[in-house]
């Protein structure tokens, strides 16, 4: 007994020498022959298809290795100065930060940067532009806008409404059946600014125009100034308010994202304020549900009407990148009309590019002449930097929280942090 | 960024496990000596104690089994029918498992030996020379890491090992040896200032090499302390999301939590995946608890009643 303590000190030193060594050759034996490309993408949905489609590329030729990457944390890789060769993830005001800064490089000169929609690219520089250069090619877009159950309308004999008064009478009609219209998942903040917000925000005003003239506005935000949220946001809150009050589920502030997708698919309400990574999760109980989609009208002319889109996916190269033409090669195999065409038909997307396959799906169809007439703003939410938390003030209001004073802690915010920059 | 809340569950889980363990032993050890009364009381609070621990283990165990559409139907509790092994089959080609559990548990083991043999030396050399000014600050230096946390010096931490060309796996064990060296020392040198210093002398006189007493005598009466502090390092370096995730570089080369993150997104919940590759996560923690929950309580108990 005693003998054998007496040597464990001995054999947990050379342990831990094998360890070191053998994880510092593990590390070391990944680089030599071939040009390795790290592709960053961190959405788990699409992890086996692009698995299948690098395993394509690099049986196809020996001078370029991709290896796939869904861990990494980018804010490191670019704070370290190695980021990933190319990224292919969704676009945000975050991703934005690196764009503004530079860190991006310039793609303009691709061919596939010319099939990209110009209202599309357009998209891209709504949060961010570095002068002279196309950093960021859209590869996929996320159109969102009212899930509704269409056995339950069809029952009720009604139709689809175009504008606010037609969609007050729908939810009328609903609840005088005794069904109820809107489903509110109030426990998740995101969801009530990625439906309730974005929606009724953006069915009314002009997003990027207002974002716009408030970045530029700045410091000056508040009560008296051109645009505010207190003014111009007062009428499509209280709307959103409306709609809350008086046509969600009672038990909405109880209910979080996952609750929502097992009740729609139940049938348990007839509109559903959610984007189309919603269907995948109702079809996981309810496979057959007919379900469509429609701008939610908020307001008198049916002209106005427009959807809610996001950028999905999109690609760019780093500057620090070591294997920029690798990576560039690469994007290409990504960027062919085939390729990107039976992505979005798996991911329920809209095509990016100029000869991109029309969508077929019946759920999301509904939203295919808005987004060919370019008749789509980004939401609402996302243009306000993380540092606000815009998500949990509209949770609030939600939950009861006045509109007014929820607006002016909004201008507030803005004002305090455009001081601070 | 989502991920976090998880990951402070599993810690508050092996908390409470090591708390629950803990607090039970004395009582019960002293109500035997007292006779044999049932001591209800004790054994509700207990019950309760095992029924926090128990019951999501139960749902993490049946959710693993289940198939999709049953996972997401709102029933947490019903048993999982039909049975199904998809989430295991799923979990493990999405992580690559073999290759995450490979680093999680390379990194595991260089910290719990590192973290044991570095803090008892240490530990060793502070406790016998605590008359020396230079022994007694560097104890206090060494403990005023323990209220440094990572998300504070992150940042230059990521630059600096990407400098040395220690954004790998060897980064990583390096970092968790240092964070837990802190605490490590502390349990140590309580440890230590009740052996006595005469079984030292006589050591030396029979020839004994500073060397030859701390590997000889000290290190294997230090054997309770050096489980506990094992075991310590080994649950925070197994469970810890947050270093790997931001030091390694390479994908290649992550370890379990940070690959599980993927399982967890704002718009799908696929919980018959993750607890199913949680479930091939905690496998190891738990069966090493399993196997060495009798030292931790030796050591604790132990360095509570001499110390």
């Amino acid at each position: 007994m005693h003998r054998s303590i007496r040597r464990t000190p001995r054999v947990l030193a050379a342990a831990l020498g094998l360890v070191l060594v053998g994880v510092t050759l593990t590390s070391c034996s990944a680089g030599d022959a071939p040009e390795t490309v790290r592709f960053h993408l961190s959405k788990p949905e699409a992890i086996p298809y692009f698995r299948a489609l690098i395993s394509e590329y690099n049986a196809g030729q020996d001078d370029v290795e991709v290896i796939l990457d869904s861990s990494s944390n980018l804010q490191a890789g670019f704070l370290r100065g190695n980021p990933p060769d190319l990224g292919l993830l969704n676009y945000n005001m975050e991703m934005a930060r690196f764009m503004e800064r530079g860190a991006l490089s310039d793609l303009s000169d691709m061919p596939e940067a010319d099939r990209v929609l110009p209202e599309v690219q357009q998209l891209v520089e709504q949060y961010a532009t570095y002068p002279g250069r196309t950093s960021v090619l859209p590869y996929s877009v996320m159109a969102a806008s009212v899930i509704y159950n269409q056995e339950i309308f069809e029952q009720q004999g009604l139709d689809v409404p175009q504008t606010y008064d037609e969609l007050i009478a729908v939810c009328d009609r609903l609840t005088a059946a005794g069904i109820t219209p809107f489903y509110g998942t109030f426990k998740d903040p995101w969801t009530v600014a990625q439906g309730w917000f974005d929606y009724t925000v953006g069915g009314e005003i002009d997003v990027a125009a207002f974002y716009e003239q408030m970045n530029e506005l700045g410091t000056e935000v508040g009560p008296d100034s051109p645009v505010s949220f207190q003014k111009t946001l007062a009428e499509p809150v209280d709307r959103m308010k409306v709609l809350i009050d008086n046509y969600a589920n009672a038990d909405a502030a109880s209910k979080g994202y996952g609750d929502g997708n097992l009740a729609f698919a139940k049938g348990e309400a007839a509109m559903y304020l959610q984007g189309p990574w919603a269907l995948g999760e109702i079809a996981k109980t309810s496979p057959d549900l007919k379900l469509g989609t429609f701008p939610l009208p908020m307001t008198d002319d049916p002209e106005d009407l427009e959807v809610r889109v996001n950028i999905d996916l999109a690609a760019w190269i780093p500057e620090a990148s070591k294997h920029q033409e690798a990576a560039r090669e690469f994007l290409s195999f990504l960027f062919q009309q085939d390729v990107m065409d039976a992505y979005n038909a798996a991911q329920l997307g809209y095509g990016t590019t100029t000869d991109a396959a029309p969508v077929t799906d019946p759920r999301i169809i509904g939203m295919s002449e808005y987004y060919a007439a370019a008749d789509f703003y980004q939401g609402a939410s996302k243009a306000i930097p993380q540092t606000i938390p815009v998500d949990n003030y509209l949770q609030g209001l939600a939950l009861g929280s006045g509109v007014e004073s929820t607006l002016k802690t909004l201008d507030a915010d803005w004002a305090r942090l455009a001081f601070r920059r | 960024m989502s991920i976090q809340p998880t990951l402070i569950a599993e810690g508050i889980e092996a908390t409470s496990r090591r708390e629950a363990g803990i607090s039970s032993r004395p009582p019960a050890r002293s109500r035997r000596s007292g006779g044999n009364r049932p001591g209800w009381s004790t054994t509700i609070v207990l019950l309760l104690c095992a029924i926090t621990v128990v019951v999501p283990l139960y749902v993490t165990v049946s959710m693993a089994f289940k198939t999709q559409a049953q996972a997401v139907d709102g029933n947490a509790f019903s048993l999982p029918a039909p049975f199904s092994v998809e989430g295991f089959v799923t979990a493990w080609n999405l992580t690559n498992f073999p290759a995450a559990f490979t680093v999680s548990v390379l990194i595991t083991a260089g910290t719990v030996i590192g973290t044991v043999v570095l803090g008892a030396f240490a530990s060793y050399a502070i406790s016998r020379n605590w008359d020396r000014k230079l022994f007694r600050y560097s104890f206090y230096y060494l403990l005023a890491a323990m209220f440094i946390p990572f998300p504070v010096v992150a940042l230059p931490q990521i630059q600096l090992t990407g400098l040395l060309g220690l954004d790998n796996p060897v980064g990583v064990t390096f970092l968790h040896i240092m964070f837990q060296l802190s605490f490590s020392i502390l349990l140590f040198t309580a440890f230590l200032r009740s052996i006595p210093n005469e079984l030292e002398e006589s050591a030396r006189l029979d020839g004994a090499s500073t060397w030859q007493t701390f590997w000889q005598l000290i290190f294997p009466l230090l054997a309770p302390m050096s489980a506990t502090v094992g075991i310590f390092a080994f649950l925070a370096s197994w469970n810890d999301f947050m270093m790997p995730s931001l030091i390694t570089s390479n994908a290649a080369l992550q370890t379990l939590p940070v690959v599980q993150s993927i399982f967890q997104t704002q718009f799908s919940n696929n919980y018959n995946v993750s607890f199913a590759s949680y479930l091939m996560a905690m496998a190891p923690a738990i069966i090493a608890y399993l196997f060495t929950q009798r030292w931790v309580m030796e050591g604790v108990t132990q360095g509570a009643v001499k110390g």
